[in-house]
Order: structure tokens, then C-alpha cells, then sequence
């Protein structure tokens, strides 16, 4: 993504057309429309949806703000935010604490000045800067609480040295990831337990393992985010093997690193659980490991094989979809076009022959087309007419026949209906 | 040349033909298999291929006697005459000349007939009955129309 800033020129005409072109960072283009531009409703669903998407990144951060957790090192290389207002990358170094630079980072005047800044220029509406930013009092509990959290991790330090080792284990894969855009929780992170999967396995698997990290379950009770949860655990269960499938209490995951033969399983595991957005991987459903009518591994028929009923179903519609789409071809063209009307009765008629249906020509030998003529004047059916007109007075001259009208006496209209009746 | 167009003696042929060109123009030429202008005309079957996508092009042999009404009705004195139509609806096109019904002459070059059939074509397609002519003047042929032998 190239998130160059344009420079922008302004100048201010009478004539909005004839502004300098500026670059729009919300909706990606050119325009020259000046101040216009942000009140155009393609504008404003970029601008929404730009917005929303940040808001989501911001309310992942929003956890961390309340119950700060430790990070260790290695996994914050994951962790980054992308501040659209101030166009920059906000990569967590130099803290021990989950998004802890991205926190600081919200919680800068300088970020905040920048997000009216943008709101304003965009058109988002400036009372909305407080929800793109960290307000001070909030910020100021957390550091609060990060300092407490230090002195509690200060007391752990017997346990610190396996962590270390674990963590040299895992650095090797984990420098091989990519990063996310996204700063999600790595809540697989314990200080000073090897269980890192304890917080959000905590959902499906009671925590055999006693491991009393008062922050870790804080972290998951307060955890509001139920879908993450599941999205994390469903990640866990699929990226790891079968047989990790069937080890879900957190104690085998202990076993599982401890031994130091890590799978590759467990790179991408500890991968996933602060990846939730950008990892396409998505489990399916996690009681599908059940057979459900057999499979590949268990010698069932393919399914298309058993769908080619359906298939025959589905070819009349779809035949029926193709006239259609020529029919919609048919209504593209001008429908004031010259003709139109006579066009369409016509396709209708020949689709009709075409069939083989019985066609009722209505039309005689004597037909003529719309003409409109040289030396008439008026509409070209009353050219038309007259021409027809003429026509029968030349033949009836040609063939000489009177008929005689036999002179009848006026009968009024009143005295015609009078009688009909 | 004209045996490449097809060309027509009986009036249902014409009116079939008129009738089953449908969203394009279609091109009827009036004129004589012996004329020489008629044939020079004719030459145009190149051209025929080139506006295919849009127009139809067919010859009318004005010799036969199914057709004279056709003569009448579109008041044809000089050949070779050609008679747009579009979607069974007569198109005009104001040349410069008196008559706006018809197209009466030849073409000087291939691509002034493609000219031709391109602005009736597009005119047609926005729905207006009567086009402009696209040619400079000196290309239209000039003739001169009598009303009634007058």
C-alpha cells in the first residue's frame, strides 16, 4: 500500500471546477472539486468505511487499555497499527506491554491533533475525534496500571528463566512471520507461565494447569470480544494437527513445548492468535471433525457425482438466464431509438418463427412502411394514408366501377340511435 | 458488382426485408442493372461489408412490376435512389437538397457511403427521424426535382 501524501495545492476560485486537482487519501483520487468533494456520497462511503475499519483496530487496542498485559518481545514485531491520521506505522518497541506503544500513541496531543485535523478535512465530523484517540484520564489509569503489573512481574522471576528458553525456541519461526496490520491480543503470552494458550482456551478447556496469572484471567474474563475468542481457539484447533486436536487442555500445551519438538503446528499457531483479521485461515466448524457421511479419507462418492441431477435441474434456468441476459442486452440499447417499439414486437415474432410456432401474419400484401413523403406535409401515417387514398381513387378510375349509392334521406344520429334502440 | 448484394424483384421480398432488419439500418437501393451509375454504385458492396455490424444493404430492381408502387409510394423519379430505413421506420436525411427522403446518386468515395450510413445510425439510435448529412456539399450530387413534371 502506497500511502504517500500528495501535496496539495489550494487555491481558492469562484469557479470550483477550476481548482488545482487534489489528492483525496480517503477515496485514493484526483479530483478538483476543492471542498465539494467531501460531501459526495462516494466520498463519504470511503470516509465510513475507512473509519470503521479503524475503529474496529481501535477497539482491539480498547482491551489492553483496561487490563494492561505483558508482551514479550518477540511477538510484538506482530503487533503494529497503521494511524491513518497520522500516517504512520505505530510498531510496539521498547515495551514490555501489550499495544502499549500504540496506546501511547493515542493518547499523544499530537495524534489527537492530527485526527481533528483529518476529521475536519474529510468531513467526518470533529466530535468523533474522541473516539480515534485515548482520552488522558484513561491513559493515565493504565499507566497506572502497568507500573503495578511491573513490580507484580518484578516478584516472578523463578519462573523467568524457562520462559526464556521457550522464547528462544519460538523466535526462530516467529521472525518468519509476516506482519499484520492489525494489533491484536497476544494473549497466548503469560509472564513467566509455559502455557500460552491458557487465556483463550479458557472457553472450551477448564485450565488444568495451575498457573495462577491473576492479569491472564482478568484478561479473558474481561475479554469482550466473545468472537475473537472463537475465531482464536477455532484457528488453534485447525492450524494445529489432529493430534493437537485432541489435546486441548492447556496442560498438553505445555508438554507440546517443553519437549522442545516444535511442530509446525505451533509456529503458526502462535501466529494466529494475534492475527485474527488478516489471517485468511478460517476454521470451518469444529465438530466437522466427526464424519458427517463420510469423506475422502473414509471412501465416499465425490459430491458432484451425486449433484448431477441437480446439475440437469439447474441447466434450464440457467438457459433461461442467458435469454434473459440477451433480452437485458436488447434493453441497454436507446429504448427512444427510432423503431424501438416495432423492434421489439418484431425479436418477439421472430423468436416465435424461430420456434416453430404458428405465425399469424398480420400483415397483407398491401402493407407499406412508414414513409414520410416529399411533398406532403404533416405526420407520415397521414402520408401513408394518403398515398393509400390515392392509390384506390387511381384504381377505382382504372376500373371504371361506380358503385351507385342509392340517395337515401338524412337520418339524424339521434334518430339512428333512437331506432337502435 | 450488384450480384453480390442481393437484390430483390417482388415486393414481399422488400417488405419481409424492411420488416425483419431489426436495430439496423437498412440500405435499399433503387436502381437499374443496366444503368451505369447504378453499377458504379454498386461497387459498394465493400463497403457493404464494412458498415455489416449496423446496416443492411440490398438492391431493389426498379424494373419489376411488383415494385412500382413502392416507386409511387416513395415518389422515386431518379435512380439510383437509396432509402434508409431503421426498424421499419423511414429515416431522412437533409442533405442540402430538396429532398430529404431519399439519397439520390452515387457516392464519390466508399467511405463517404459509410459516412452516411454511420450518421443515420446514430441518429436512429437516439430516436430523431431526420439526420444532417455528414458530406461536405461538394460531395452530394445535385439534381433537380420536379414536382409533377413541372
Amino acid at each position: 500500500m502506497n500511502h504517500e501524501i500528495m501535496k496539495k495545492k489550494k487555491k481558492k476560485n469562484d469557479n470550483g471546477e477550476e481548482q488545482q486537482f487534489e489528492f483525496c487519501e480517503v477515496c485514493k483520487l484526483n479530483h478538483n472539486q476543492g471542498r465539494r468533494h467531501i460531501y459526495f456520497p462516494a466520498h463519504k462511503s470511503s470516509l465510513s468505511a475507512l473509519l470503521t475499519r479503524l475503529q474496529s483496530k481501535l477497539s482491539d487496542v480498547k482491551p489492553f487499555l483496561k487490563t494492561p498485559m505483558l508482551l514479550p518481545a518477540e511477538h510484538a514485531q506482530q503487533n503494529r497499527l497503521w494511524c491513518v491520521f497520522c500516517n504512520r506505522d505505530v510498531i510496539e518497541l521498547d515495551t514490555p506491554f501489550a499495544c502499549g506503544k500504540a496506546i501511547e500513541h493515542l493518547a499523544s496531543g499530537e495524534h489527537y491533533k492530527r485526527v481533528k485535523g483529518f476529521l475536519w478535512k474529510h468531513g467526518g465530523g470533529t466530535h468523533r475525534a474522541d473516539s480515534f484517540r485515548v482520552v488522558e484520564g484513561d491513559f493515565k489509569k493504565w499507566e497506572k496500571k502497568c507500573k503495578a503489573m511491573k513490580t507484580e512481574a518484578a516478584k516472578a522471576e523463578a519462573v523467568g528463566a524457562s520462559n526464556n528458553i521457550h522464547n528462544e525456541l519460538n523466535a526462530d519461526y516467529l521472525n518468519s512471520f509476516h506482519e499484520n496490520n492489525t494489533n491484536s491480543l497476544d494473549f497466548n503470552i503469560t509472564n513467566g507461565v509455559v502455557v500460552p494458550l491458557q487465556s483463550y482456551t479458557n472457553e472450551k478447556v477448564q485450565v488444568s494447569c495451575s498457573v495462577p496469572y491473576s492479569a491472564s484471567e482478568a484478561g479473558s474474563t474481561s475479554y469482550d470480544m466473545r468472537g475473537r475468542m472463537q475465531m482464536v481457539d477455532a484457528q488453534c484447533l485447525k492450524n494445529s494437527t489432529g493430534f493437537m486436536d485432541n489435546h486441548l487442555s492447556s496442560s498438553s500445551h505445555v508438554d507440546y513445548l517443553s519437549n522442545g519438538s516444535v511442530q509446525p503446528g505451533v509456529k503458526v499457531f502462535h501466529g494466529d492468535s494475534r492475527s485474527l483479521n488478516s489471517m485468511n485461515l478460517q476454521k470451518i466448524s469444529y465438530s466437522s471433525k466427526e464424519a458427517i457421511g463420510g469423506n475422502v479419507h473414509t471412501g465416499a462418492t465425490p459430491p458432484w457425482f451425486n449433484s448431477a441431477e441437480e446439475n440437469e435441474i439447474m441447466q434450464k434456468p440457467e438457459l433461461s438466464n442467458f435469454v434473459n441476459s440477451k433480452a437485458g442486452k436488447s434493453s441497454k440499447l436507446n429504448p427512444k431509438r427510432v423503431g424501438a417499439a416495432w423492434a421489439e414486437r418484431r425479436k418477439l415474432e421472430l423468436e416465435l418463427e424461430r420456434r416453430g410456432e404458428v405465425i399469424t401474419k398480420d400483415y397483407d400484401a398491401n402493407w407499406l412502411p412508414n414513409f414520410g413523403g416529399v411533398w406532403q406535409s404533416g405526420t407520415r401515417r397521414k402520408s401513408r394514408k394518403e398515398f393509400q387514398v390515392e392509390n384506390k381513387k387511381s384504381l377505382e378510375f382504372d376500373s371504371q366501377s361506380e358503385s351507385f349509392v342509392p340517395l337515401q334521406p338524412y337520418i339524424s344520429k339521434r334518430m339512428r340511435r333512437d331506432k337502435s334502440e | 458488382m450488384e450480384y453480390l448484394l442481393p437484390t430483390l424483384r417482388e415486393k414481399r421480398e422488400v417488405d419481409s426485408l424492411i420488416r425483419d432488419t431489426i436495430d439496423k439500418v437498412l440500405v435499399l437501393r433503387f436502381g437499374l442493372s443496366s444503368d451505369s451509375v447504378c453499377l458504379q454504385l454498386d461497387d459498394l458492396y465493400k463497403s457493404a461489408k464494412d458498415v455489416s455490424r449496423f446496416a443492411t444493404v440490398a438492391l431493389v430492381d426498379v424494373d419489376s412490376p411488383e415494385i412500382q408502387v413502392y416507386l409511387k409510394y416513395f415518389d422515386i423519379t431518379f435512380v439510383p435512389s437509396t432509402i434508409f430505413f431503421f426498424n421499419a421506420h423511414h429515416m431522412k436525411m437533409d442533405s442540402g437538397s430538396a429532398d430529404h427522403t431519399k439519397w439520390i446518386g452515387t457516392f464519390q468515395k466508399k467511405q463517404d457511403f459509410v459516412d452516411v450510413v454511420e450518421a443515420i445510425y446514430r441518429g436512429a439510435m437516439k430516436g430523431k427521424l431526420i439526420v444532417s448529412c455528414p458530406l461536405p456539399p461538394e460531395r452530394i450530387p445535385k439534381f433537380e426535382l420536379l414536382y409533377k413534371n413541372v
